[in-house]
């Protein structure tokens, strides 16, 4: 019986030294990031935190610099020569990670792969092939220029273009699809060390790099030897983490940690304007909402600053219409003041003098302001149940495209990522469209909307979308609420890295003191 | 056991899986929610290439039809393509596998050598202050929520006391070669003692947490046992021959008393399997439970499927290793 004991002992012993922390290299940059990538392929992908890593390790014709303008990368220049014609100059010098060059033969069969049906192989089309637009076909026109031609104008495509990365013809030709899954060969900063699924992305500099887009200072190679994306998705856990220094970026840090990262003497708390535009969606052709002055009392009884100061600790700004403060054509609206005795009087003027009972449907991570929102209707006469759902479910009840639906309110948002209102206005506010979840129909916004989609002059087509937005604001199909911005969690040894507001980690730039 | 019966047991399992196949499609093709919309999100398309992105992922076909493409594909072990990884849902699951094995099974040996002392303790010391503790500690153990727990640890040990990592296998400088996937055994088949002194390290919150609830059952029924067989005539008659208290104890009563720790811990592996979900969560530990619970969230029908397939084979199979340790430990029992 004294064997065991004696055996764990000596385990425990010979071990000991081993026990001791690993010491981390110095030049480790460490990300705790949320969600793993579900493949390395910049085309086979539809989410945003896979983009986040492919970036890294694969750059594309165009990109945005942390201001979110779109600057050339691997092009060199940007022509648009009809309003469905764009050439693209490729730059010389670029190599890719295994030391081949990369030509414009290589960006016209990375867009290709894209853009063609079935050119994944296996009759299988690109997943991404709908952020491309209406792509007809992509020429080498001139040793190194590149042209794009739609089959009709669709002036967002530089704001999309950023969305996809370049890859090498031969390398594909070599891998095929299912080998790009998990092989890299880009002619990003940081070339793939090893991916351990599910626990790290482990990516190298890439010391031939060209140096990226010149408009984004500072030119050369990255800063760092290697960047990590760890994997941590639960956040109290990614929150430790960075307090106990095993990493150095957090991303999706919740608001009610900002006290306590900001307290913490080795980190520190960075925040940028998202993109993302939150509304409460009032079913129009539901029994009560489909009465103007319903609407209206619901805008008057929300005290959006309260919410933001109080529950989102400031960390959002306010919006009178769906466009971020950020987008293109965004301006200033009328502002529906905060007033629940008005909007009392508006209800009883809607013929509900003893007020109304409603439900509210929201996702559980909203469901604090959802209460908050509630409640607040609630005093100014719109008795509000919050029923807490899952987003799939919720988005099948509410985002039906035309066809009827039950609910009355809805408490949503919309993302943006590009920063043009084609993106949300279109598929909030168009009748029928994908996300109209309000059920809202306006044959002249309609109109407007899809002639301010075409439109090549910049000033119009802002005018327009501001018509649009002066339209929506007047007609309340939705509470606009607010744009939260994306919030960071950092060490203070980091430097040389700005969140950016389209959510992408580029570590380009990162260094470690 | 005779293998006649043997193989009548395994034969029971066709009938088990061909219905495990059934719900788990059903369950979630009937479930609300189109994994085409969930994929698209906010981002534009027309409607031409979301048609194209639907009979890409095979959800043009009837479901009918697309059950019998499952079935059939099942039979000869193809899982399908994973609708997010774009790569066969067995080659993700396999990558994923020996993390969540791993884990469960050092919480399963954490919770052996913790729980059985604990309740044979408490059994011979019976409402002593020792065996109150002890009760105490089994009823939170099974009480405490595991994402909760977790948490506290990793605040401790991590984040205050700074001596364990707060999440992944192993750190970074460190690179083991896969031989069997389970990084305690290839760090030691590598002779790298660092490397498995940090995988160790990686490992002791996350097998702690997910042990303790277990821990605290079998050291409820281990002592429950242990107090049963104490009372038991041969054991009397042992003391009265003059054996030694040790001896009477762990010769005779031990033996049989961990007749039912064996099987509750049998059947209780299957649970740590479960009970994974949460905890690979907290530790971002890269095993398949936390890829299962996004994969529902996403719609991924194939991998859903095909892990809920391999966890119900799992869970027979371990109820079947219980039965045959139970005629092992204690003959007068057949199968």
């Amino acid at each position: 019986m004294n064997a065991l004991p004696r055996l764990l002992l000596a385990t425990a012993l010979a071990t000991s030294p081993a026990l001791m922390p690993a010491a981390v290299a110095a030049e480790d940059l460490i990300i705790g990031f949320t969600l793993d990538a579900d493949t390395l392929d910049p085309a086979n992908h539809r989410k945003r935190e896979t983009e986040t890593v492919i970036r890294n390790i694969y750059d594309g014709l165009l990109t945005r610099d942390p201001d979110m303008r779109v600057v050339p990368e691997i092009a060199e220049s940007m022509t648009q020569v009809s309003p469905t014609i764009y050439d693209f100059k490729i730059r010389s010098g670029i190599k890719f990670h295994d030391g081949t060059d990369m030509t414009a033969e290589d960006v016209k069969f990375s867009l290709d792969r894209v853009t063609v049906e079935g050119a994944m192989g296996d009759g299988q089309t690109s997943p991404r092939q709908g952020l491309m637009g209406p792509v007809a076909s992509v020429e080498i026109v001139d040793g190194d220029t590149v042209r794009i031609t739609l089959k009709e104008p669709w002036p967002i495509l530089p704001a999309m273009l950023p969305n996809q990365q370049i890859v090498s013809k031969a390398f594909v030709e070599a891998n095929g699809t299912a080998g790009m899954a998990t092989m890299t060969n880009g002619t990003g900063p940081f070339k793939l060390g090893e991916w351990r699924k599910g626990d790290a992305i482990i990516l190298q500099r890439f010391d031939d790099y060209y140096g990226g887009a010149p408009d984004i200072e500072p030119v050369g190679a990255a800063c760092v030897d290697r960047a990590i994306f760890k994997i941590i998705p639960e956040s109290a856990s990614r929150v430790a983490a960075l307090l106990a220094g095993d990493v150095h970026i957090i991303n999706e840090l919740p608001t009610f940690s900002i006290a306590q990262v900001k307290a913490n003497a080795g980190t520190d708390v960075m925040t940028v304007n998202g993109t993302r535009s939150f509304f409460l969606a009032m079913n129009m052709q539901g029994e009560v909402f489909d009465d103007l002055k319903v609407r209206q009392a619901a805008a008057h009884a929300i005290d959006k600053n309260l919410i933001i100061d109080r529950i989102l600790d400031g960390t959002a700004a306010r919006i009178e219409g769906i466009l971020s403060p950020d987008a293109f054509g965004a301006s200033e609206l009328p502002a529906v003041a905060y007033d629940p005795e008005k909007a009392k009087a508006l209800l009883a003027e809607a013929g509900y003098p003893d007020g109304i009972a409603i439900t509210m449907d929201t996702e559980g991570a909203f469901k604090d302001t959802a209460e908050a929102i509630a409640s607040m209707l609630t005093n100014a006469g719109i008795r509000t149940t919050v029923a807490v759902g899952e987003s799939a479910q919720l988005t099948e009840k509410w985002r039906t495209a035309g066809k009827p639906k039950s609910g009355d309110m809805y408490f949503s948002s919309w993302g943006n990522g590009s920063l043009d209102p084609f993106d949300i206005f279109t598929p909030t506010h168009k009748t029928n469209d994908r996300g109209n979840s309000a059920g809202y129909a306006n044959p002249a916004l309609d109109t407007l909307l899809d002639s301010a989609a075409i439109e090549m002059d910049v000033d119009k087509r802002a005018a327009m979308y501001r018509e649009a937005e002066l339209m929506i604001n007047a007609d309340q199909p939705y509470v606009y609420l607010w744009v939260p911005q994306d919030i960071y969690g950092v060490s203070k040894k980091l430097s040389g890295w700005k969140p950016s507001a389209d959510s992408r980690i580029n570590l380009h730039d990162a260094c470690i003191n | 056991m005779s293998l006649s019966r043997l193989l009548e047991r395994l034969l029971q399992l066709i009938p088990v899986l061909l219905g495990v196949s059934a719900i788990a499609f059903l369950m979630m093709a009937l479930t609300p929610g189109d994994p085409v919309q969930i994929m698209i999100g906010d981002q534009s398309i027309t409607p031409e290439q979301e048609a194209e992105l639907r009979r890409g992922l095979g959800l043009d076909r009837p479901l009918l039809e697309r059950f019998f493409i499952f079935l059939r594909n099942a039979l000869q072990f193809d899982f399908g393509t994973s609708f997010y990884h774009r790569r066969p849902v067995s080659d993700v699951i396999a990558e994923r596998l020996p993390a969540t094995i791993e884990l469960s099974l050092v919480a399963l040996i954490v919770a052996l050598v913790t729980a059985i002392p604990l309740g044979v303790l408490a059994a011979i010391r019976k409402n002593s202050i020792l065996d109150r503790l002890a009760t105490v500690g089994s009823l939170l153990g099974v009480s405490l929520p595991g994402f909760w727990f977790g948490i506290l640890l990793i605040m401790l040990f991590a984040v205050h006391l700074q001596i364990l990592p707060v999440s992944g296998r192993i750190g970074y400088s460190s690179e083991v070669p896969t031989i069997t996937g389970f990084l305690l055994i290839d760090t030691l088949l590598h002779r790298d003692l660092a490397a498995f002194g940090d995988a160790l390290r990686h490992i002791l919150l996350p097998a702690i947490t997910l042990g303790l609830p277990m821990t605290a059952i079998l050291m409820r029924v281990t002592r429950a046992s242990m107090l049963e067989v104490l009372r038991q005539d041969y054991v009397t008659f042992a003391e009265a021959k003059g054996l030694s208290r040790r001896r009477v104890l762990f010769r005779h009563a031990l033996k049989n008393a961990l007749i039912p720790t064996v099987s509750v811990a049998a059947i209780e592996t299957g649970s740590l399997l479960g009970g994974n979900m949460i905890v690979e969560a907290v530790f971002g530990w890269p095993g398949l439970g936390r890829l299962v619970v996004e994969s529902i969230f996403l719609r991924n029908y194939p991998l859903v499927q095909a892990a809920v397939l391999l966890y119900a084979v799992t869970y027979v199979l371990l109820n079947f290793v219980a039965d045959i340790l139970y005629t092992i430990l204690n003959p007068r029992v057949k199968l």
